[in-house]
């Protein structure tokens, strides 16, 4: 009777890779358990991004707060390590700011945009910009409007607001408080002042609705 | 434990989506990143909580985008102790500003008081370009002084509502440069 003798089975050598042991106790953990836990994660994930705009303490609108009048407009000091109101903001334009609340009153905003690169925003205290207006040379450069109550956000129902003239653009804001910002560039320091002057042209004031 | 990890790695993956941003919220051109989003009422919520989270203030990305740049075209991270050369080209027609902070956003500390150019301050060259130098001793032409902490960061805004509609329909725009010219 002939042994036929075994012959190793052809192909590369298995590879053996020093895969790390798990703990017992990881290797007992079911599938549905890992699952569990993923889903948990996505849960705490979503929550917590959602969540960061409610509870943050930090926001613009909070920390221009306490520098900020209600419903009137303040010329910024030109930003500087030592002024420097938010971070992040740019040092060659001075700005004026202004918070408002128009739970009782409408707020008519007027502003001259007087060269390219100067903006009229309004933002929410979250920092949505939901109103923008840059300057353009070939357009008249005196803004004036009237930000009015956003009644779809705000939960409740508001009286159509009375037209102030024909005039003003009425803006919807979607939150009673808020701010209104003008930005001009500077050209350079030679003409910070005239710069100045024309930002103190911007104003904001409650008007009866 | 496996709420622990739950909890780590939800909160986790939460924090790096808000503070770094991902291709979801963000978009990167060389050295340069934006929030594609920013400012925007609509904006998704990583770019709403980042916004919240850092103080921000932005305009509408619909008409300006600010790009942040934390590292040279080289993919060097951006160093107080070098001399950088950003040529600033392709930006014609458009309202822009460059200016440098630390790493925490706040302007750096300089005897010149100089923070920043923008299109109607920075010198050219007769072809159109413009250079800015940033460094820590005095440079001729556009010098951007940077000192004190060791981590800069470069912040680009551009104003201009046709640039803002290309980048968020995906088009790439030309963004200038940084090169490292020399380290201490």
């Amino acid at each position: 009777m002939n042994m036929i003798p075994k012959l190793p089975k052809p192909g590369l050598p298995r590879a053996r890779f020093p895969w790390p042991r798990l703990p017992k106790r990881l290797r007992q953990v079911g599938w549905r358990t890992l699952v569990g836990a993923l889903l948990l994660g996505g849960v705490i994930h979503i929550t917590a991004t959602l969540a960061v705009p409610m509870v943050s303490s930090g926001n613009a609108f909070l920390k221009l707060r306490g520098t900020l009048p209600l419903n009137r407009m303040v010329l910024l000091p030109p930003p500087a390590p030592s002024t420097q109101p938010l971070p992040y903001m740019a040092a060659d334009a001075v700005y004026a700011m202004c918070r408002y609340d128009i739970s009782v009153d409408s707020l008519l905003v007027t502003a001259l945009l007087a060269h390219t690169g100067w903006t009229l925003s309004l933002h929410t205290p979250q920092g949505d910009n939901y109103y923008v207006m840059p300057a353009q040379s070939l357009r008249r450069n005196e803004v004036s409007l009237v930000v009015v109550p956003g009644g779809d956000h705000l939960g409740e129902f508001k009286p159509a607001p009375r037209r102030v003239s024909t005039q003003e653009t009425q803006v919807p804001s979607p939150s009673s408080e808020g701010l209104v910002v003008v930005r001009a560039p500077l050209k350079g320091l030679a003409w910070r002042a005239e710069t100045e002057a024309l930002l103190r042209r911007s104003s904001c004031n409650p008007v009866k609705r | 434990m496996l709420a622990a990890l739950a909890l780590g790695g939800g909160l986790g993956t939460a924090w790096y989506m808000i503070e770094a941003g991902s291709r979801l919220s963000t978009r990167s051109f060389g050295p340069w990143m934006t929030w594609v989003a920013a400012g925007r009422p609509d904006a998704d919520p990583y770019t709403r909580a980042h916004t919240v989270r850092n103080a921000l203030l932005p305009i509408a990305s619909s008409l300006e985008l600010t790009y942040r740049a934390k590292s040279d075209s080289a993919g060097g991270r951006l160093n107080a102790s070098c001399d950088y050369a950003i040529v600033v080209e392709g930006l014609e027609g458009a309202w822009w500003s460059i200016a440098a902070f630390d790493g925490q956003g706040r302007l750096i500390q300089n005897a010149a008081e100089r923070y920043a150019y923008n299109a109607d301050t920075v010198m050219r060259e007769p072809d159109g370009r413009a250079v800015v130098t940033l460094a820590r001793d005095a440079r001729p032409g556009n010098w951007l002084p940077i000192g004190g902490g060791s981590r800069v960061t470069l912040v680009l805004t551009v104003q201009d509502a046709a640039w803002a509609t290309t980048v968020r329909e995906g088009g790439d725009k030309p963004l200038p440069a940084i090169q490292r010219l020399a380290c201490r």
